[in-house]
């Protein structure tokens, strides 16, 4: 199948990629030596790719393989794909790196494809078996790529429609496309022998639906929720305030499952902040707290209502002459649950003119003072 | 001529077993006698407090009856390799099993280990009680040293939270509750004539009784591999009489006064804000602006913590506990007094011609040469900035005279 000179350049190209993978791998930063030998991998590679193509320029073998009398030859899809792929990167250059990049794919992708099947089809005159000798060579390339590119093409678009519709209409299209791809699975089981063209156009319709909704769902934008909460920071704030917060608080956790030993428990009851430190029975107002280590306290409220529990712990200037208060707190719960909190203080008490607190929000004279030496 | 040189090589052989047995023989003497030595503090043989004791009852009936298991089981090994040796008798007659003897070889160890494991059992639990703790102490591990700090206990005198490393110093005769955690990798925290081991894990808090029933020194080190300077993260346990230790608590919660105006150490104090305060707190030291002077070894230190210097010569060691303040005479006079005598010559502290000046200096001039350390300046990269341990900071003589007078004034 393959001629003397294509292996001795298919050598030397795989040989030069595992050079250069080893190149960037082990020496970093040099940008010289990476270009030099991706140049060299991809001429050889070229050579390789020709060499194949044309039986090494040998009239005989050629000659040998395809009588006169040969059927001739297909058209060949591929110099398209890779005159598409050249337009693109051409295009890509000029608006976006993702064009460029998906041109590449497109260039490489065909002409991979096209060397091998010209070369398959000079293999002998017998299209059937030409057929199965590119088959053996592609195949194991092809499928795992056209399963990828199938599964993208039902991930994405799905992904796009369940962020844009509301949670309870995502629940509802997740079990009605279950329920649907069950009863096809159910119907092309139980009747075998449906016509190929029915099966085809259900899938076909299927995935155009999907596609289709994909696109209507990312036009459409992400639901409003996520919008908002994106915009105001919801993510990456603690709102520790009085009020309970639309997004912080939703869905607080209401129990402790991981009691990993906590430094304090400090519970709200009867309106009134007490802390129980590890080890010392007698509820305290004061509580010693190491610098600069993850502490975690249990807070529980014993109190009607919904409270959280808050801690400040001085200020820290974030920027030149831009003061930020330093705080953290637990969610809002109800009365009866219990939450963890888990905080680093970096700073000694002396560091702050304002004594280190746990407190309440809203509760104004109940406060336990958190000391760091 | 074969016979004769098989001969040699016999008495060869015989020799090279003589040789070899004596080398075994010197070795387990040499063994044996290391058990009896005199100066070994870390020894679990000698439980100086109530849970050492526990741990020490439970293990001493455990190892009695694995020795006379062990006993009996050689003896047996003995009796059927001599009794059963082949004196070209016939292959006595094969049986398949006995049953009884096998039930009763079974059911025998299990009896045993199900004993002891009552006993076992009951010993953890009672190791690991919280409730009737008379005191807590939080404690702190990191690469190579220990932190200690004391909540406010108005009982104790404590009004303010205490910080000091290396040394934990406890009244005698209390039932103390050490609440380990630590700031980077697990260490684990361990007096030998206290109690048992226990780890410190980052984020969480385990509690450690400890109780000393004599004043005195009880010498540990960290016992979970830690990094480069495990072998040197060792830590002491200080008991004091209960007036002593009030002694200590008063002596603690005083702040660091400026040395006197024009001193060596007043120039010390000074390059001390250059150099040190960027990692070391020393409380109620001032900046030039009167300001207090805050460390921030968070931005410093990869664990986020330096020793707090307010109080060093208060303790005997330094640096993990590894190298000692004191003196050779002047350390050996407080580890071999008497529990009555140990409280004072120990708040006594370091005076100054006490002070182990040499080991100071040489700790001043290049730290990562005494206690390796991944403190080089050229390798930060991996560490955000920030060192493992104390670098080099390249001080100059002068200024290391200035300092030693400095933190000599620390008491
Ligand atoms: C980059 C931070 C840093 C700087 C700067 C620094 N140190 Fe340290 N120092 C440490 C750390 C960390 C330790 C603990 C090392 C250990 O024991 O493993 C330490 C330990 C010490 C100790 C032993 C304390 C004890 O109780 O065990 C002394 C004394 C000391 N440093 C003095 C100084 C002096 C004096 C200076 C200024 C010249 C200084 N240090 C500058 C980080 C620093
Ligand atoms: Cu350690």
């Amino acid at each position: 199948m393959f001629t003397n000179g294509s292996k001795y350049l298919i050598g030397v190209t795989g040989f030069s990629a595992v050079v250069l993978v080893l190149y960037i791998a082990l020496v970093d930063g040099a940008v010289g030596g990476v270009v030099a030998l991706s140049s060299i991998m991809l001429a050889v590679g070229l050579l390789a790719g020709l060499a194949l193509f044309n039986r090494d320029g040998d009239v005989q073998v050629g000659d040998v393989a395809a009588p006169a009398n040969a059927e001739s030859v297909g058209s060949s899809l591929w110099p398209l794909v890779s005159t598409v792929g050249i337009v693109a990167m051409g295009i890509g250059l000029i608006t976006h790196e993702i064009v460029f990049l998906l041109g590449l794919v497109g260039l490489v992708a065909g002409f991979v494809e096209w060397v091998i099947q010209g070369w398959s089809e000079s293999a002998s005159s017998d299209r059937r078996y030409n057929a199965s000798v590119r088959g053996r060579l592609i195949h194991p390339l092809e499928f795992p790529v056209l399963a990828a590119v199938g599964a993208a093409v039902i991930v994405v678009p799905f992904s796009r429609i369940m962020l844009a519709i509301s949670k309870t209409a995502g629940a509802i299209v997740f079990i009605l496309v279950g329920c649907a791809v069950l009863a096809g699975g159910v119907v092309f089981a139980l009747r075998p022998n449906l016509k190929k063209t029915v099966v085809i156009g259900l899938c076909a319709v299927g995935a155009v639906g999907v596609v289709a909704g994909g696109i209507a769902g990312a036009s459409a934008g992400k639901r409003d929720q996520l919008v908002e909460a994106n915009e105001e920071d919801h993510f990456a704030h603690k709102e520790c305030g009085e009020e309970k917060s639309k997004y912080f608080d939703f869905n607080a956790e209401a129990k402790v499952s991981m009691r990993s030993n906590p430094t304090a428990t400090i519970e709200f009851i009867g309106g009134k902040l007490q802390a129980r430190e590890l080890g010392l029975n007698a509820p305290r107002t004061r509580i010693t707290i190491q610098k600069s280590a993850n502490i975690s306290v249990i807070f529980r409220n014993k109190t009607e209502g919904e409270h959280r529990l808050t801690l400040h712990y001085g200020e820290k200037e974030v920027q030149e002459g831009v003061v930020e208060e330093l705080h953290t707190c637990t969610q809002m719960i109800e009365e009866g649950e219990e939450q963890i909190l888990t905080f680093r203080i970096d700073k000694p008490s002396i560091a702050s003119e304002k004594p280190y607190t746990f407190s309440v929000p809203g509760v104004d004279d109940q406060s336990i003072e958190v000391f760091v030496p | 001529m074969i016979r004769h040189s098989n001969k040699r090589n016999a008495v060869r052989m015989s020799k090279t077993v003589r040789r070899i047995s004596a080398a075994a023989a010197g070795l387990s003497a040499v063994a044996l006698l290391a058990g009896c030595a005199k100066n070994a503090p870390q020894d679990t043989w000698q439980p100086k407090g109530p849970n050492a004791q526990k741990i020490d009852d439970l293990q001493k009936p455990v190892f009695a009856i694995a020795g006379i298991v062990g006993i009996i089981v050689f003896a047996a090994i003995g009796y059927a390799l001599f009794k059963f040796k082949d004196r070209g008798q016939p292959i006595p007659e094969q049986t398949h099993g006995k049953p009884v003897l096998e039930i009763g070889m079974t059911i025998l160890p299990a009896v045993i280990l199900a004993g002891i494991g009552i006993f076992t059992f009951q010993t953890i639990f009672d190791l690991a009680k919280t409730d009737d703790t008379e005191m807590v102490i939080n404690v702190t591990g990191q690469q190579w040293w220990w932190e200690y700090d004391y909540p406010v206990q108005e009982q104790y005198g404590i009004t303010d939270p205490i910080i000091t490393s290396g040394q934990l110093v406890i009244p005698s005769g209390t039932k103390v509750l050490l609440r380990e955690t630590s700031r980077d990798v697990i260490h684990s925290y361990w007096i030998p004539a206290l109690n048992g081991k226990r780890d410190a894990v980052p984020g969480r808090v385990h509690t450690l009784r400890l109780e000393a029933d004599e004043p005195g020194i009880y010498a540990g080190q960290c016992t979970e591999f830690c990094g480069l300077s495990h072998a040197v993260m060792r830590m002491e346990t200080v008991a004091l009489s209960k007036d002593d230790f009030a002694a200590w608590v008063k002596g603690q919660l005083s702040l660091a006064a400026s040395p006197t105006e024009g001193s060596l150490a007043q120039e010390g104090e000074s390059v001390f804000l250059n150099q040190c305060v960027r990692c070391h707190q020393v409380n109620g030291l001032k900046k030039a602006d009167g300001s207090p002077a805050i460390a921030a070894p968070e931005d410093n230190v990869w664990s986020g913590a330096a020793p707090n210097l307010t109080h060093l010569m208060s303790r005997n060691t330094f640096a993990g506990a590894s190298w000692n303040l004191l003196t050779k005479q002047c350390r050996k006079d407080v580890w071999e007094a008497s529990s009555e005598e140990f409280g004072k010559r120990y708040l006594a502290g370091v005076t100054e011609e006490c002070l182990n000046q040499t080991d100071l200096r040489r700790w001043l001039r290049n730290a990562p040469a005494m206690k390796p350390m991944y403190a080089d300046p050229t390798k930060l990269e991996e560490t955000g900035g920030k060192y493992r341990g104390m670098p080099n900071l390249g001080l100059s003589e002068d200024d290391i005279d200035k300092l030693v007078a400095y933190l000599a004034t620390l008491k």
